[in-house]
């Protein structure tokens, strides 16, 4: 391409990457600074404004003294969760629909296909009702049921699965394995891009959840991070924006270590699913 | 291929199976239902929808949403397109930017809410930004003519840098060699964008408009945390409307009308999309 030529190039595109990076850092040195300094360096701006002076960890020991330490946790283990039943079963099923001949294959293909058109969070009302009656509020199992079942998952597995050479599942039929043994020794270690993949839709899904957290787990015992975070109380001196920051930055970092680690397949596979879907 | 045994089929398939269809298909389905009925009839009719389509709140929300999916799409994916187009390059700490961009897109937008919802306070650092250029403070969230554009605003940060990811990876699956046969022909910078990057980058920009769409239509988190969709109405997007009906005033019947608007209306621009972006030359190729 003609990139070579323009030198102003390199530097809008690190205005660009700093620009949409700067709020994430002033969440993280409002994170590191004490309370009453979190508005006072703003007018006039000034390096301190963008950069902590009198850095502390105060922050960080009162909001994992609070409530707050079991909102993350509850996050963290309802994803760890959903993500490790929804990839076995969403690969099960994708493997199911690649491989497997049965009467209504069609059917149960366009079910998955609605299922994933169909919004989530458009039908988290209704879904709620019926959650409600089924005494499922305030439990794990109904914060982490909806995350497992993900009909694009099983899209994405079955799309996967039918490019493994058919030859390879004959052999493993001629060395006497089961449809299981096939399953798990020969599809799933040729997968990884398709778990990366599918690992990360189960993950933001699960980790990202607003609504259905709010509606299915209001108790503090079980309230999600995500939720917890826009709760905060006010204390006699006012909001703590100080924990409010800090509580942002934690929720943010997990996400971000394992988007930025995983980005290369984030990119390269969602992108040839676009194309295929 | 043999036909499958039903138990080992039923191993694999049916507990995602019925996941599907108890968590996904049968709360449509009885939203649906619901929605036939009106509260305390068994007859089926349509009143509720003529209830809600009658109702002036629900109708400014339908106009607020349509006003924000027109403005946030077309934004959103222009300069997801410019950010990709920019980022699309080999010059040094080119990763560091491109992770940079991307990195609010691993924020939950509950969390970008809050976030932003503290920048855009009145005494918060935009308006002290705006304030050494010279600019009067302004007030964001609480004013009916900017509380839709702050909401936009917030979910921007974190959707630009995702949908630039998935353009990116488009832009560098185009052959080098279309770019060097035009370069031939003596193409200048925009016809080479005209007839060589945006047709290639067909595919990727269907999937980014149309699941981009889809998920504007269902922001509700900054919406439900700043502003509970005022001032006056101005940020009342369809589905703040409805968990205020189904969650907050507890009308089920209505909120299940609403909810069949709203999956209607994303089926239906998830199809138009689709056939608007199917080019003539896809089937001459």
């Amino acid at each position: 391409m003609t990139t070579r030529r323009f030198s102003f190039r390199p530097l809008a595109a690190a205005a660009c990457g700093l620009l949409f990076f700067l709020p994430i850092w002033w969440v993280a040195v409002g994170a590191l600074r004490p309370r009453e300094d979190i508005f006072r360096y703003l007018s006039p701006l000034s390096w301190r404004t963008l950069w902590p002076t009198d850095t502390t960890i105060a922050n960080i020991v009162m909001l994992f003294q609070s409530d707050f330490t079991r909102a993350l946790f509850n996050s963290v283990f309802v994803t760890v969760v959903a993500v490790a039943f929804g990839l076995i079963l969403c690969a099960m099923a994708g493997f199911a629909l690649a491989v497997m001949r049965f009467r209504g294959r069609e059917f149960v293909f366009f079910l998955i296909v609605v299922s994933f058109l169909i919004p989530f969070d458009a039908i988290a009302l209704p879904l709620f009702g019926l959650m409600l009656d089924a005494g499922l509020q305030n439990t794990y199992i109904g914060l982490i049921l909806p995350g497992i079942g993900n009909g694009l998952a099983v899209f994405l597995y079955r799309q996967f699965f039918l490019g493994i050479p058919k030859e390879l599942r004959e052999a493993g039929v001629v060395d006497g394995m089961s449809t299981f043994g096939i399953f798990w020794r020969i599809y799933l270690p040729l997968s990884r891009p398709a778990h990366i993949t599918a690992g990360l839709i189960l993950f933001l899904f699960q980790w990202q959840a607003y609504l259905w957290p709010l509606l299915i787990a209001p108790d503090t015992k079980y309230k999600v991070a995500a939720v917890a975070i826009a709760q905060f109380t006010d204390n006699v001196e006012g909001t703590q924006y100080n924990l409010i920051f800090t509580a942002a930055f934690f929720i943010a970092l997990i996400p971000m270590i394992i988007i930025t680690y995983f980005q290369k397949y984030f990119t390269s596979s969602v992108a040839s699913m676009g194309g295929k879907g | 291929m043999r036909v499958a045994k039903p138990t080992v089929l039923l191993a694999f398939l049916g507990p995602t199976l019925l996941l599907l269809i108890v968590l996904r298909i049968w709360p449509a389905t009885a939203a649906f239902v619901d929605s036939l009925y009106a509260p305390r009839s068994d007859q089926i009719s349509l009143d509720n929808y003529r209830f809600i389509f009658s109702d002036r709140v629900f109708q400014q929300s339908l106009m607020v949403s349509a006003i924000y999916s027109l403005i946030v799409n077309p934004l959103q994916i222009a300069m997801a397109l410019m950010l990709a187009l920019l980022l699309n390059t080999k010059t040094a700490m080119i990763g560091l930017w491109r992770t940079l961009v991307l990195l609010p897109a691993a924020v939950p937008l509950s969390v970008s809410a809050v976030i932003w919802g503290i920048g855009l306070r009145p005494d918060g650092p935009i308006n002290a930004l705006l304030m050494t250029m010279g600019i009067d403070p302004q007030r964001f969230l609480t004013s009916p003519d900017q509380a839709l554009w702050s909401i936009i605003l917030i979910v921007s940060w974190v959707g630009v840098g995702y949908w630039m990811t998935f353009l990116l990876a488009g832009l560098q699956e185009i052959p080098k060699s279309l770019y060097e046969a035009v370069r031939i022909d003596g193409a200048n910078r925009w016809q080479t964008f005209r007839y060589v990057t945006l047709p290639q980058l067909r595919r990727t920009l269907t999937f980014v408009l149309v699941a981009n769409t889809v998920a504007n239509f269902l922001v509700f988190a900054p919406v439900q945390i700043l502003t509970q969709g005022g001032p006056r109405g101005s940020t009342n997007l369809i589905m703040n409307e409805i968990f205020t009906l189904g969650f907050v005033q507890g009308d089920r019947s209505s909120a299940a009308a609403a909810t069949v608007v709203l999956v209607t209306v994303v089926l239906a621009v998830v199809l138009i999309q689709f056939r608007m972006m199917q080019a003539p030359e896809d089937n001459a190729a």
